[in-house]
Order: structure tokens, then sequence, then C-alpha cells
């Protein structure tokens, strides 16, 4: 509580001004948590889903990659690999909720099979090269949903800290100056109006006494 | 922008089929200086570990993941942990203490 401001009806109007600001400000801090929460959890969920996704595709590619390997040998599966020129390239584009920039990935392959003769080698291959291509689609799309969630994360935290301070710091606070100036101001038109019933009587008393 | 990959041999030679490059790591230094490469570059905007070897630079990995806008961090399951990711929720939970 701050108490050193005059008690003056112009400071009651501002204080009045600037608790009806901060007041402003909470309800607008609480509907942007809101929304970020919200935004939150459905990222999470979408998270959560792709990660399983991602999982599989990744476990399918380790499993036909290893089927590859036993078939044809590592080392030329790793001679294969070098042969093949696909490019795997992102677009990285950004949107925004509430002031937080989200990263979004949109990846492309170029590069056109084949890229090796088909004599000698496994299908098996192509079937690797299928799996990891997929696993890589769902990688861009699950890098952006974790970025996406650690900065929205980082902001809610933020938005509750304030959302807090105003809540339980700012606002009590600026009540109760408010009360104690309007209390003043009070007091001293009371003490005012005494003073003058004071006088008056002294007054009137002077005059019946003449 | 393009993805690079730091793990063990057979995930690393899994994604230069498709055209990603990579470097093989098997311990805190190799993962470190691979790590360091594709950060020095900034045409990688991706990096993909295994979160074993994730696991051996983690101090790094979450400064990055957490803090910096930019790469973005893709962990994914090592062959050895029977490819399921960490929980997100367990992650969001860490990085900044809000429960969901």
């Amino acid at each position: 509580m701050d108490t050193s401001i005059a008690p003056t009806r112009s400071n009651l109007l501002k204080l009045k001004e600037s608790l009806e600001f901060a007041t402003l400000g909470h309800d607008l801090l609480d509907q942007k948590r809101t929304i970020l929460v919200s935004e939150l959890l459905r990222l999470v969920d979408q998270a959560v889903n792709y990660q399983d996704r991602m999982d599989a595709a990744m476990d399918k590619a380790r499993k036909v990659l290893m089927r590859t390997v036993l078939e044809q040998g590592r080392l030329k599966t790793a001679q294969l690999s070098s042969a093949v020129n696909i490019q795997s390239d992102f677009e990285l584009s950004e949107r925004k909720v509430m002031g937080v920039r989200l990263p979004q990935v949109q990846t492309s392959f170029s590069g056109q099979g084949p890229f090796f003769s088909p004599e000698g080698t496994s299908i098996l291959v192509e079937n690797a090269i299928e799996a990891f291509r997929e696993a890589l689609e769902l990688m861009g799309h699950l890098a952006e949903l974790k970025v996406s969630i650690m900065r929205l994360a980082r902001e809610v935290k933020k938005t509750v800290r304030k959302v807090n301070s105003l809540e339980k710091i700012v606002i009590p606070d600026q009540k109760q100056t408010l009360a104690y100036t309007s209390d003043r101001i009070e007091e001293a038109e009371r003490e005012n109006y005494i003073l003058l019933k004071a006088v008056k009587k002294s007054l009137s008393e002077k005059r019946g006494g003449q | 922008m393009k993805y690079f990959v730091i793990g063990d041999y057979d995930t690393v030679m899994g994604f230069s089929l498709v055209g990603v490059p990579g470097q093989i790591a098997s311990d805190a230094a190799g993962a470190s200086s691979a790590f360091d490469r594709a950060l020095d570059d900034r045409q990688y905007g991706i990096i993909i570990i295994t979160d074993e070897i994730a696991d051996t630079i983690r101090e790094k990995v979450d400064k990055y993941l957490f803090s910096e806008s930019f790469p973005l961090i893709v962990e994914i399951p090592g062959p050895s942990r029977g490819g399921v990711s960490r929980d997100l929720h367990a992650l969001v939970n860490q990085a900044i203490g809000v429960a969901l």
C-alpha cells in the first residue's frame, strides 16, 4: 500500500483510473492465458500422435534397413546410399499465436529414380528408401510441433506469472491504497465539517452574548 | 534448409538413403563435435539425433531444445530403446514446470 500519496480528490481519480487499467490488463492477460493453454494442449495431443507415428515409421525403416544389410551386406548398402541422390529440403515458415512465433515445416524431396541398376540389388533398398522418406517427413512435423510446444509453454509460464502478480499483488495493493486515500479524504471532510460547526457555534454565541 | 542426422552407423546410413547428411557418433566427444559441426553450418535447420547420443551431451542438447530458437532439434529413439520416444508430457513438464 502506498501511503505517500497526498489524499486529494484528483489523486483519488488517478488511483481509480489505474485500478481500472490494472483490472483490464488482468482480464486481457487471463484471456491470453486461456487461448495459449488451449493451443498448447491441442499441439501436445497432435505431437503425441505424430510421435507415435514417427516411432512406428522409424521402427519399420530400421527393420527394412536391417534386412537390406543382411541381404546384400553393409558395404554395398553404404555404397548404394551414396549413389542415391535424393535431395531432402524443407521450407520453414511461421505462424503466430498471440504474438508467439511458431515454426511450420514443409518437407520436400527432389531427385527421381532409378539411382542404381536393378540388377544385383535388392528391392529392399527401394523399400528402405521409401520407409526413411516417410519417417523424415513425419520428423519435420514433429520438430515443428515440439518447438512450438516449447515456445508456447514458455509464453504460458510468462503470462501466468503476469496474471498472478496482477491478481495477487498489484490489484489488491491498489485497492488498499484507494480505500486508504478515500478514507483520508472523508476524514478530512468530517474534520472540516466539525471545524465549521465549531466556528459557527462560537460566532453565534458571540452574537448572542452581545 | 536441410536436415542433419547424428547417431549410430545404421541410422546415419538409413538417412543418407534419402539425402540427409549425417555424422556417426558413439560417445560424448564424438557427439559433441558432430553437434557443433551441425550448429556451425547455417544450412542445417533441423538436427535429428538419437536419444542415446543425445543423453551423452544432454546439457548441450537441452540448451538448444529449450532456449534457442534455431536450429530445431528432434530426438528419435535409438535402436536399443525399442523404438519408443520420451514421453512428451514429461518433457514439457521438465522444460517449463507446467503440468498438463
